[in-house]
């Protein structure tokens, strides 16, 4: 069953289109991606969806309930991580979550047995009382998310949650949300990192100038390209006495040989490197490391848009 | 010069800033003009006057009254307004002329003029002019009620000839002089006793309220970048010093220029007044310092600093003239370097004064400089080593 | 209407932890009151005493009469208080050292001058610093003087008007009875007194500054980043104004009753009848509140909206007469102090002071409320992007 619905959205700010004609759905449990550079549309998007921009078009449900500006049952389904750390600096952690927490309408009865659960989760357990400003930068952004769970949401809408973190929290926040997913949460993840997009999301949009250009699953939109996987084999001895024994693997589709590295395009390199592996062998040519590149978004989203995607 | 660098750069943020623009440079121009134009040329009470009836015998009572110059004379046509405006303070005394005034004196009778007072006021005193203009009005009706009533002339006519008589009797004059020394000085001009106050008030005020822009300079983490560099924190301290102190002296300068130009206040002797004014700026900027050192936040600071600000200047003399303080708090203001300045401008502006006749009040703001700016710049120290 | 007040409480408690709202809504009001109580003299409902001198060298019968019938009856009445110099070298030191306000020199032959029909003078000199009180004692000498000469006045318009007999008509001069008396009407005292002006003044100058804290911080939750997640949450959007209105609201009315009630016991200021002074603080509140949220609205950061209100709020404190009552001023200052919810808080409060008759608040009642239908008006209509992520 979807948790969002969505389509047909526009929003135009004077005469620029933001957004132009988005639409997707997300199942519960399904970590969906929007990709895309910055100034793409991502945010706009996520507003609307969140119910915190008017669209000018286009229809948004979650849980089956309209979302627009004004409904506010449908935006008790929502979890929203806004992209810029969203916190009151002169409260507590706790005080934080306990605003949020009845904004959003947890019962009082559960709200303080929440506030635990979240704060264990963030890992600012120890840290709950003391003001947010004291706070680190991860430790904000902990929190920022943290916010977000507390009503336990149907949908988290997560607005790239990991600008600007340091390397062990935003590993942290990644396996937060790799987590979230299992537990049946539908979670929206915006970001311009592809490996963001490639390690979390079950299905990837890639969206630019405020338009879809393809959705899929990972694997889905290599194969839209079409490229293959690069094997990168390094060589001790003479590489063209190998380039001329791989000839006999017919899954392989190009080679390019270079003074001491073979570079081999193919299609399903996991089953072909240990035949590769037996012709160097045979070949007596000594491997002297082994490299394979699997096709990714960014190669996609090259292909799609004709640019690179950048911080 | 690396200095210099720190208090250009003091002055180029103050300067980017519109409410400082106005706080700093308008606001002071403008207090000093409002209350020259309400206060400066003395009080001059409010009579309130209303003659429904619209007579020339009514209209010459008016008259008398609108001729004293010790008051202002205001024209009403309501009773009900003009005695609330009398309760409310807006008008010192109302005087209301009867509808049938001019024939109530013409038939012979007796035309009762209403005064009103206030009882709690001193009306009682006013009140005695009023009474003397409805004594002369009073004396051309006598007459001329005499020379009706001995067949002489026409009411109207003789009234018109006891007119001619009285304004061509040599009658009886007094003659007005005055004595003594005065307390504000007899030629001050009408902005003289209030742009003092104002330029002692505004920098003190600048120099409190300023010294966030110190706090957010350390909050911004521009401090520690600055200690960073090859600056010795003597540098830095005496850089900083130099902002505020520049901040001051511009706003002081443009104060007394401004003033000088626009309203054509006399500041007297312009050794004297330069060196009032330097030195009040040193004051201004080790106050400033303090503040800055003191707060960890630049709002509490600004906050803070408009209220300490403002508060010293009330207790120095800068609001309410020191001169009509009771005796202990005139005391209590020289706690104050507001009212040591003030004494500095009232020596030069009023007495006519010169650098060594206010080496006194120089030598206590000096005091206050050297105290304040010692311990300012010790604290911040601590405070940008720590 | 639960979410407002969750907001509210919020922002209150944010603001109690941030010192400056109890700084500027209480400590600075209180403590300028505090200072103003303490240099101001209280002058007021006491009438200033006028010490003259009388020096009579004449001793015919027009100066007697002054001298010994009219002065004493002024004395009687508390007008003046008079002594009596031998000396003039001795009243005039007095004068210039202002143990004197004035003082009446009558010179030899004055009256026989007078009698004679040549006129005369009287000298009147004044200390240079009681311009008001020889001015009064000057009216004194002025009311006697005319007096004297009505019947100067009545005999020569007789004889211009062709009348002979002048000793008749002399006789008859002195009993003819005044034409023009003047009758008296009690005025109520509706001003303030020094204590309870500037309390009054400080508290609603300072009010402004305290409710901007409660209408700015929807600026502040835009640069927090927490508007877009209060936009988000499940609660009607009017429910974060309303909750920000709230907020200041509470800490303007809290710091106005707190002022009301240190002031009342520290300095013994006398705000008048409790439910009078309520309304008016109500009113004061929301009228403040509306013109700080215009503010609010037309402005893009929490800096540029606070240094705007603080250039509002002065302005008008300023133009108000909450440092100086300018409605006692020149009239145009006085008519323009009108366009300030400051002079018609003062003028309510003085108006309430004369009894505790409420109708006399109604108008500035009304007029305080006006200020907020307006401006809460304007503040709509200028607002529409406030609520924009």
């Amino acid at each position: 069953m979807n948790v969002l619905e969505c389509g047909g959205l526009v929003k135009a700010f004077d005469d620029l289109v933001a957004v132009d004609d988005v639409g997707f759905h997300i199942a519960a449990g399904e970590t969906y991606g929007l990709l895309g550079p910055n100034g793409a549309g991502k945010t706009t998007c996520i507003s609307m969806i969140a119910g915190i921009l008017q669209a000018d078009a286009g229809r948004v449900t979650v849980g089956g309930r309209e979302i627009t500006t004004r409904s506010t049952e449908g935006k008790a389904e929502i979890g929203y991580v806004p992209q810029d750390i969203a916190i009151y600096p002169d409260l507590s952690a706790r005080e934080n979550l306990r605003f949020f927490g009845r904004l959003y309408g947890v019962p009082k009865a559960n709200l303080e047995r929440r506030i635990d659960e979240v704060l264990e989760v963030i890992g600012l357990s120890d840290r709950g009382d003391d003001r947010t400003q004291e706070y680190s930068g991860g430790m904000k952004r902990r929190l920022n998310i943290g916010i977000g769970l507390l009503h336990e949401p149907s949908l988290l809408i997560l607005d790239e949650p990991t600008v600007g973190v340091d390397p062990q929290s935003r590993n942290a926040i990644l396996e937060s949300v790799e987590l979230l997913g299992q537990t049946g949460t539908a979670v929206l993840y915006t970001t311009h990192y592809m490996e963001e997009a490639e390690r979390l999301c079950d299905r990837v949009a890639i969206i630019d100038g405020g338009k879809i250009r393809a959705e899929g699953t990972r694997r889905e939109l290599v194969e839209l390209v079409g490229q293959r996987d690069t094997v990168t084999l390094g060589v001790v001895g003479s590489a063209h006495k190998l380039v001329a024994g791989l000839e006999v693997v017919s899954e392989i589709e190009k080679i390019t040989a270079t003074e001491g590295s073979i570079e081999i395009l193919v299609e399903g390199a996991s089953q072909v490197l240990p035949r590769l592996l037996d012709v160097a062998q045979q070949s007596g040519v000594a491997v002297s490391g082994v490299e394979v590149i699997e096709p990714n978004l960014e190669s996609v989203f090259l292909h799609l848009t004709g640019k690179a995607l950048r911080d | 010069m690396k200095s210099l660098v720190i208090t250009s750069t003091n002055i180029k943020r103050m300067l980017r800033d519109p409410s400082t623009i106005f706080f700093v440079f308008i606001f002071p121009m403008m207090l000093i003009l409002v209350l020259g134009a309400a206060f400066g040329g003395g009080f001059t009470p409010k009579i309130g006057v209303i003659a429904e009836g619209g007579g020339d015998y009514a209209q010459s009572f008016v008259d008398e009254v609108a001729e004293d110059e010790d008051f202002e004379t205001i024209t009403y046509s309501a009773v009900d307004v003009l005695i609330k405006d009398v309760e409310r303070g807006v008008l010192q005394m109302g005087v209301i002329l009867p509808a049938a005034y001019d024939e109530m004196l013409r038939t012979g009778g007796t035309a009762a003029v209403e005064f009103v007072g206030r009882l709690d006021q001193s009306v009682v005193q006013y009140r005695a002019s009023i009474e003397a203009v409805a004594a002369n009005q009073s004396a051309v009706f006598r007459a001329a009620r005499l020379v009706e009533a001995q067949g002489l002339a026409d009411f109207g006519e003789a009234v018109t000839t006891a007119r001619v008589v009285a304004s061509g009797s040599t009658g009886t004059e007094v003659i007005v002089e005055t004595t003594g020394e005065s307390l504000f000085g007899e030629d001050l001009g009408q902005f003289d006793l209030g742009a003092p106050q104002q330029l002692i008030l505004f920098v003190f005020l600048t120099s409190l309220a300023g010294s966030a822009a110190l706090i957010q300079t350390r909050r911004l983490g521009v401090s520690r970048r600055m200690v960073s560099t090859p600056t010795s924190i003597g540098q830095i301290l005496l850089g900083e010093t130099g902002g505020r102190f520049a901040i001051a002296m511009i706003q002081g300068l443009f104060i007394m220029i401004g003033a000088a130009v626009a309203f054509e206040v006399r500041w007297g002797n312009l050794f004297g007044a330069a060196a009032l004014l330097i030195m009040i700026a040193l004051v201004g900027a080790g106050a400033g310092m303090l503040m800055g050192a003191l707060f960890d936040n630049d709002e509490q600071a600004g906050s803070m600093g408009v209220f300490v600000g403002l508060g010293l200047a009330a207790l120095g003399g800068c609001m309410v003239p020191m001169e009509i303080f009771p005796d202990t708090m005139v005391k209590i203001a020289h706690l104050t370097p507001h009212a040591w300045g003030l004494d500095g401008f009232s020596e030069l502006i009023r007495q006519g004064g010169t650098f060594t006749s206010i080496l006194p009040e120089l030598a206590v703001l000096a005091g206050f400089a050297v105290a304040l700016l010692s311990v300012g710049t010790w604290r911040l120290r601590a405070k940008l080593t720590h | 209407m639960r979410a407002a007040a969750l907001i509210a409480r919020k922002d209150l408690s944010q603001r109690i932890r941030d010192k400056s709202a109890i700084l500027l809504g209480v400590v600075a009001p209180l403590g300028l009151a505090l200072i103003f109580s303490g240099i101001i003299p209280d002058t007021s409902g006491s009438s200033f005493d006028v010490q003259v001198g009388v020096v009579n060298n004449d001793g015919g019968v027009v100066a007697a009469g002054f001298v010994n019938d009219v002065l004493p009856a002024v004395e009687a009445d508390d007008i003046l208080t008079v002594t009596s110099y031998a000396d003039e070298d001795a009243a005039l030191a007095d004068v210039d050292s202002g143990t004197l306000s004035a003082v009446y020199i009558f010179a030899p032959g004055f009256s026989d001058s007078i009698q004679s029909g040549a006129g005369g003078s009287v000298r009147l000199v004044g200390n240079v610093d009681q311009s008001t009180s020889a001015q009064i004692a000057k009216a004194v000498l002025d009311g006697y003087l005319a007096e004297i000469d009505a019947v100067g006045i009545a005999v020569g318009s007789s004889a211009v008007s062709g009348a002979t007999d002048l000793a008749a008509i002399t006789a008859l001069a002195t009993q003819e009875t005044a034409a023009v008396v003047l009758t008296d009407i009690a005025a109520d005292n509706r001003e303030l007194d020094a204590t309870t002006f500037f309390s009054a003044g400080m508290a609603v100058f300072f009010l402004f500054f305290t409710v901007q804290f409660g209408v700015s911080s929807l600026l502040e939750e835009r640069f927090h980043g927490t508007l877009p997640r209060l936009l988000g949450a499940p609660i009607n959007r009017w429910s974060i104004l309303g909750g920000k209105a709230i907020t200041s609201f509470v800490l303007g009315l809290v710091s106005m009753v707190v002022l009301a009630v240190a002031t009342t016991f520290m300095i013994g200021a006398e705000w008048g009848n409790p439910i009078g002074v309520a309304i008016l603080m109500v009113c004061g509140v929301l009228s403040a509140l509306g013109i700080m949220a215009v503010v609010a609205v037309v402005s893009k950061t929490a800096e540029q909206a606070a240094n705007w209100q603080s250039i509002v709020a002065v302005a008008l404190g300023l133009l108000g007469g909450t440092f100086f009552p300018l409605s006692q001023g020149p009239r145009l200052l006085a008519l323009f102090s009108k366009l300030t919810p400051h002079a018609w808080f003062l003028q309510g409060l003085g108006d309430l002071s004369a009894g505790s008759d409420l109708t006399a608040i109604i108008t500035p009642a009304l007029a305080l409320i006006a200020f907020f239908a307006v401006t809460v008006g304007a503040a709509t209509i200028f607002g529409k992007e406030v609520l924009a992520p």
